[in-house]
């Protein structure tokens, strides 16, 4: 069979395989821009992965003061988790820490669904008492006295179990330099795409794993067919030309969004084609038994 | 198919209990089995066809024509659909309403939307007193809906309200929020003395600060509230007439009771 190749660079006929997560969306808003995204930033923080962060987060994008509820600048933040139980408690422990913390925050829902997380509902107590409910279009709110005033918290959001985490793409190439600007590219390309983040730093991760180790208890173990360094000494996967590997991760709210993500994220790698020294696209799977979720490369592109 | 009309023809003699009419309750009837209906409130029996004629079959959008400040229980208990009263309307209307909307192109008389728990009640001119108040037999006020009062609401409004939206155009009389649980009441304009009496929470928000200020009220000056512009939003997609901005002062009260409700005087 043709090896499939855009612009020079081979996309290798693989899929990326994905868990089903359970999700949120949260929207955060503040007096200014600046303050919205650094509630966001600061609870999206430490959330790269499940394996010990506890929740996987992002910001999803930036709210002009048109788009959100009381008209001020925000921003919408998506996190997502293993079980619901487990996100219920990132939730509150994230934004009780780091959006109630900040100043003239205020947090909404930013997902309807049947099924409900808690949000000012566990939140409220901080106010001791002194804490008032709203009830505005159908919608309740709290409405807890802090040292800058109030902090608006709505009492809800909805959760999604449709939410699909670890869709990703490897990024193969000649350079560092152009395996991390290709990539980069991508995760600009990515921020597009309602409904998906990409939660590691800046949107890449250089340590990709494998599941298992040869020592006991640990997890999850660096993923040797991918480090050039160990080219000939393992089953490796990389041609001898290759110095840098780096995988995109992508967490969305639905299947179709991660498709879309990835669709997106393969065409910004390949702008610049094999000159630029980007050489194969590939994905991250487990041989399809793990995860219900597999996105081909090939009918993503296509 | 037509709304379905009823029009006083002619001076009833006595109060009227509307409440058997209602776009649920008239759903599919004949005009015959309207107008038997009996509405007469003394011992001499009264129907729908001895003082209104009927127009008309579409139920779900029900219309009174020429109606006066005798014509109660208009709405009462109303679940769905829409009334729409051309004219006055007497007590109770929408009492214990739970969806559904009602509007007056007149006053209404004393307890409108008593005891409501949802629904939408828009009354253009004025309303008497308790409006969104305890209607008899029940423990609290208004616990749902919104209450559009374009003019001057009468003393009592939204007396042990819990919960739900009171709007007054045109200012109250006494004791406007008395004994509140929770809930929001908006006014513009003129309000009575002793506004918030016995407030346990909730929010009286006003446009400007009351003559006759109640001494258990503590000022906590001037303030920003984020909630403010939740509740503009809401206000602007439903009714464009009230502006809140974010700033008010802030009294709370009422430090004989609770104390956890506040008056808002808008800044």
């Amino acid at each position: 069979m043709a090896k499939l190749k855009i612009k020079g660079v081979e996309i290798i006929e693989t899929f990326a395989e994905a868990f089903p997560m359970v999700g949120t969306r949260i929207i955060i808003t503040a007096p200014t821009q600046k303050w919205a995204m650094i509630a966001a930033q600061t609870m999206t923080g430490f959330a790269t992965s499940v394996i010990a962060c506890g929740a996987e987060a992002g910001i999803e994008r930036v709210l002009p003061p048109d788009e959100t509820l009381d008209g001020r600048p925000g921003v919408a933040v998506l996190i997502f988790a293993m079980e619901t139980n487990k996100l219920q408690v990132q939730l509150r422990n994230r934004v009780g820490q780091c959006v109630l913390t900040s100043p003239g925050s205020a947090c909404y829902a930013g997902l309807e669904g049947e099924k409900k997380l808690k949000l000012g509902s566990s939140l409220r107590f901080f106010g001791d008492g002194w804490q008032m409910s709203k009830v505005i279009g159908g919608r309740r709110f709290w409405r807890i006295p802090v040292m800058d005033g109030e902090f608006v918290c709505e009492q809800t959001t909805g959760l999604t179990k449709k939410a699909v985490g670890g869709g990703n793409l490897l990024v193969l190439g000649r350079s560092h330099r152009a395996v991390l600007s290709a990539s980069e590219r991508a995760v600009k390309a990515i921020k597009d795409v309602p409904d998906v983040i990409t939660p590691f730093p800046g949107g890449i991760v250089r340590s990709g794993s494998k599941v298992g180790s040869k020592y006991k208890g640990q997890i999850a173990s660096t993923n040797d067919a991918y480090c050039p360094t160990l080219k000939a000494a393992v089953n490796t996967a990389l041609p001898p030309y290759v110095e840098a590997v780096m995988e995109i991760v992508i967490d969305g709210l639905s299947a179709p969004a991660i498709a879309k993500a990835m669709r997106a994220g393969i065409y910004a790698i390949i702008k610049g084609g094999a000159g630029e020294g980007i050489t194969h696209i590939t994905a991250g799977n487990y041989g399809g038994n793990l995860g219900p979720h597999h996105f081909h490369l090939k009918e993503i592109i296509a | 198919m037509s709304a379905l009309t009823l029009e006083l023809r002619t001076e009833p003699g006595q109060r009227l209990d509307l409440s058997p009419l209602t776009p649920a309750a008239l759903a599919g009837m004949k005009p015959k089995g309207i107008e038997a209906i009996a509405i007469g409130t003394v011992r001499e029996t009264l129907t729908v066809g001895d003082v209104f004629r009927l127009k008309g079959n579409e139920a779900a959008k029900l219309r009174f024509a020429g109606t006066n400040d005798t014509c109660d229980f208009i709405g009462q208990g109303l679940s769905q659909g829409e009334i729409v009263v051309d004219g006055d309307a007497g007590a109770y209307l929408g009492s214990k309403m739970r969806a559904g909307i009602i509007s007056v192109s007149g006053s209404a008389g004393a307890l409108a939307g008593a005891s409501m728990r949802g629904g939408r009640i828009d009354i253009a001119r004025d309303a008497g007193e308790k409006a969104g108040g305890v209607a008899v037999g029940e423990a609290h006020g208004m616990r749902g809906g919104r209450l559009l009062i374009g003019g001057k609401a009468g003393a009592l409004l939204g007396e042990k309200m819990r919960r739900g939206l009171i709007i007054g155009g045109g200012g109250a009389g006494d004791y406007a929020g008395a004994r509140m649980i929770a809930g929001t009441i908006l006014l513009r304009g003129r309000i009575g003395r002793w506004a918030g009496y016995g407030l346990r929470r909730g929010s009286l928000i006003v446009d400007k600060q009351p003559k006759d200020l109640l001494p258990t009220f503590g000022d906590c000056g001037v303030l920003e509230f984020t909630w403010l512009r939740l509740l503009d939003k809401e206000l602007k997609a439903t009714d464009g007439r009230f502006r809140l901005g974010s700033r008010a002062r802030r009294l709370v009260g009422d430090m004989a009771v609770l104390g956890k409700g506040e008056m808002l005087i808008l800044a």
